[in-house]
């Protein structure tokens, strides 16, 4: 049996989650794959999950509202006592690196972070996860008994290819959690004075590069996203000019993202580009240099001026 | 306010010496008992050894003595050296030298990974309860009139802009009675002591060379591990310093690289191209053909030599290995110079604190051990090879081959100019026909066997955090108003990372962009710049290259 943690905050449920329940049909073959719900009241995400998963731990408790490591460790603890999975599968968030490492050593599980594949299934299978920056890919295999953690990064696996059933049940799953035992105290979640954006959400982006030219046509591409309802992003370049904030930035020193469309428009392509998008499922890049690297990864190339198509682009999409 | 912390000695830098000092001084304090003295190591890496580079032949002499039972304790060497081979390279073909020259045999040498050493030295050291703050940078040297009293380490958390992000966190000064500078080739606090100190008014100008790597899986049995070949010759010209070199590891792996002297005359000269070139080259392309590149890198190296070295000790300070240009350059090697010089400075500082005296006078300790070693022994007798070179290839192999001959009993020392003065002018090396900026010695790149550097940056590993200011200080009014006409702007190529780009939009003034985050810690701009205008201070402790491997 695999257990996959799911991550909510307040009601709704990180995307990531699905992916993950995705990568844990896979590793499952035949064998049954349970999701825990962890939170205060959390019964509409449970719900959500039923139709994924042979069954749903509704795990509630006022300790689990708001995330703190030490509460979170101590639940999942306790819910790998009471189900005793072959793997317990999480999504490789900020949420889970925090706090999946402690579960690991409480259980005395192996833990295999940011795993991009799996081949084969059950208590044979490896995982393979990027090393050298995803120039090179490990295949690992976890040692040791016990319950395996391993978590997934984000895009490696696809939401919509979970199988879907009739909906399971929905079991509350009670945890004991002394308040006491708990060290970190959240204060209210609040957002910086400037708006931090999480590309990794978005399921269209519009980025742009060096051959946008200048900032004022920024707006050309503001304009596309706006048309598409895509998120904004950008090569180094741009964010280094200050033409788009540095949270816009994709790449190895800025987000890693994997949306359903990525427009690359005026993008050349360096590889260090091409590290933080080439899991995005369908690649369009614009560019007038029929050599650039870019087109190396695109599923749809235009070889031209992104100024005459972008906005011929535009004024289809107002079209329709 | 920023937190102090007091120690008895201080290492700044966690490469091979300042690692080696660490250990001697937890030796000695065994041997000797008493009080135990408090140490710390800087390193500016986030894990030890994540930013040394070298070839590397590692001559096993120091670490005998330092590490005796090194095979017991599971020394990372790659392999023994099986057999030497020093070719003449001309554009298609090859010529092999009959004999290889002594200084070249390096029968009894082990390939190593310079990286791997390191992070077993770090080991090693840790094992002995010293502790190694890595992720910390040296930023100033704290001076108390003439006198060192500990290193300041850099702001963490500054944007872009100076202002202090939230998660900002002040550099902590640490105090010390002796500090140990082992910061590297061109180390920016080292730098900053032989200005301030006037530690090098009688000594020859430094020279330099930038080293550029490559670590490359080839299909097995194409070479026999234990290889070691030396180039000379194409694609660099006879007027210029440098060399090929492929060292054959197990499992189909292949160190190569090749070194260009940092005082070439022509300023659109670009020592990344001349190392794709030397790919190109039959010998070295049929070597690599459907091989894959799997990481890559670039550092200088000190290779002025006996004459070039600074005043090494000072009143509460040291200096060892490659910041003190401890390299012997005839023989291509200076790991082992760098322990054991590190070793030295640890007894030397072990002594003076023990006897509450860490003046000069009482570190000059140093000097005189350095001079009783086998440092002096290997360095001195080569002391003018490099500054031949000067005059020219053959001029300085027929040197370094009387050298050898001779031992190096000269009546007179040769004398060097720094190599940033000798590059010459687009005007004077062109004529009145200056070319539009170019790079004189362009190849082909097909991101195979050759690469364009922001490709091969990738391959570094590097990252730094972009929101933070540039650890580039260039003084950019010279480079539009004369560095661009005089030289072309030369750091464009001559950075082996692409930190440097000018920037030409329709309309707008030409302007110089910092791509900071690009940087490999080379130094090679701080060194090769013709106005001196570009300083190299550390980024954020934790940010650089990430040589696994290497």
């Amino acid at each position: 049996m695999i257990l996959v943690v799911a991550e909510q905050r307040d009601g709704t449920l990180n995307r990531a989650t699905l992916e993950t329940i995705a990568a844990a049909q896979k590793l499952a073959g035949d064998a049954p794959v349970k999701a825990a719900v962890l939170g205060q009241s959390a019964g509409a995400v449970a719900q959500d999950l039923a139709t994924a998963v042979s069954e749903v731990l509704l795990v509630e408790n006022p300790a689990l509202g708001t995330y703190t490591p030490d509460a979170f460790t101590v639940a999942v603890q306790q819910i790998v006592a009471a189900v005793k999975p072959v793997y317990v599968l999480l999504p490789h968030t900020y949420q889970t690196r925090d706090f999946a490492p402690m579960v690991a050593v409480r259980v005395g599980a192996s833990l295999i972070t940011d795993v991009v594949g799996i081949n084969g299934t059950g208590s044979s299978a490896t995982f393979v996860r990027p090393m050298f920056q995803g120039k090179l890919s490990a295949e690992v295999r976890p040692q040791g008994e016990g319950p395996r953690c391993v978590t997934i990064q984000i895009g490696a696996f696809r939401a919509d290819a979970v199988k879907r059933g009739t909906a399971a049940p929905v079991n509350p799953l009670a945890v004991e959690i002394d308040p006491s035992t708990i060290r970190q105290k959240a204060e209210a979640p609040f957002k910086e004075a400037k708006q931090a954006v999480d590309l990794g959400q978005a399921e269209r982006i519009v980025a742009v590069g060096r051959g946008i030219k200048s900032q004022e046509n920024i707006a050309i591409a503001e304009k596309l996203a706006g048309a598409m309802s895509a998120e904004i992003a950008a090569s180094r370049p741009i964010c280094d000019n200050g033409w788009l904030p540095m949270d816009r930035q994709i790449g190895s020193s800025g987000q890693t993202v994997a949306p359903k469309l990525y427009v690359a428009l005026g993008i050349s392509g360096a590889i260090q580009h091409l590290v933080g998008m080439k899991g995005a499922r369908t690649i369009v890049a614009i560019n007038k240099d029929a050599d650039a690297p870019i087109f190396e990864v695109a599923d749809y190339g235009i070889v031209g001026d992104l100024f005459d198509i972008v906005p011929a682009l535009v004024s289809e999409l107002e079209k329709s | 306010m920023s937190e102090t912390l007091e120690v008895d000695v201080l290492i700044v830098g966690g490469g091979p010496a300042g690692l080696s000092a660490a250990l001697r001084l937890s030796q000695l304090q065994k041997t000797h008992g008493g009080e135990p003295l408090s140490i710390a190591v800087l390193e500016k890496a986030r894990d030890a050894g994540a930013h040394t580079l070298s070839g590397a032949v590692l001559d096993i002499s120091a670490l005998r003595e330092l590490i005796p039972d090194y095979e017991a304790k599971g020394v990372p060497f790659a392999t023994p050296v099986h057999r030497d081979q020093v070719y003449f390279l001309s554009k298609r073909s090859k010529i092999r030298f009959p004999i290889v020259p002594p200084p070249l045999r390096n029968h009894g040498h082990f390939i190593v990974s310079v990286n791997a050493l390191v992070r077993w030295l770090s080991e090693q050291v840790e094992k002995e309860g010293v502790d190694i703050f890595t992720g910390f940078a040296g930023r100033d040297v704290l001076l108390d009139g003439g006198r060192v009293v500990g290193v300041r380490t850099g702001d963490r958390g500054v944007a872009k802009d100076g202002t202090k992000k939230a998660e900002f966190e002040p550099g902590v000064e640490i105090l010390a009675k002796v500090t140990i500078f082992c910061d590297g080739v061109r180390g920016n606090l080292t730098k900053e002591l032989v200005r301030k100190l006037e530690l090098s008014v009688d000594r020859e100008p430094e020279q330099y060379a930038v080293g550029l790597k490559e670590l490359w899986e080839i299909p097995q049995g194409r070479i026999e591990p234990g290889t070691v070949i030396h180039t000379l010759g194409y694609p660099l010209l006879q007027d210029q310093f440098g060399g090929g070199f492929i060292y054959a590891m197990p499992q189909g792996r292949i160190s190569l690289g090749f070194v260009v002297g940092l005082d070439y005359h022509d300023p659109l000269f670009d020592p990344h191209m001349a190392f794709n070139r030397f790919k190109q080259h039959p010998f070295v392309s049929d070597l690599l053909k459907d091989g894959s590149l799997i990481r890559y890198g670039a550092k200088a190296l000190p290779e002025g030599g006996w004459n070039t070295i600074p005043r090494t000790y000072m009143d509460g300070g040291l200096i060892a290995g490659d910041a003190g240009g401890f390299l012997n350059s005839m023989r291509l090697k200076g790991i082992h110079l760098a322990m054991r010089t590190g070793m030295l400075a640890a007894e030397a500082a072990f002594e003076a604190v023990r006897q509450g005296d860490t003046s000069a006078a009482s570190l000059k300790r140093y000097q005189d051990k350095i001079d009783a070693s086998p440092v002096r022994a290997e360095m001195y007798p080569v002391r003018n090879v490099h500054q031949a070179f000067g005059y020219g290839l053959f001029a300085g192999l027929a040197f370094a081959g009387l050298t050898v001959a001779t031992g190096g009993r000269w009546l007179q020392d040769l004398h060097g100019r720094a190599g940033h003065e000798r590059m010459k002018m687009l005007s004077w090396h062109y004529g009145v026909e200056v070319p539009a900026s170019r790079t004189s010695n362009a190849t082909t790149i097909d991101r195979k066997l050759t690469f364009d550097k922001l490709t091969n940056v990738h391959y570094s590993g590097t990252a730094h955090d972009e929101d933070q200011p540039s650890h580039l200080l260039v003084q950019t009014d010279v480079c539009t108003s004369i560095c661009g006409p005089e030289y072309g702007h030369p750091c464009v190529r001559f950075c082996p990372a692409n930190v440097y780009e000018i920037i030409r939009e329709p309309g707008q003034p030409v302007r110089l962009q910092i791509n900071a985050s690009n940087c490999v810690h080379c130094k090679t701009c701080d060194i090769m710049d013709p106005y001196q205008v570009i300083t190299w201070v550390p980024p954020e402790g934790g940010d650089g290259p990430q040589y696994n491997g290497m």
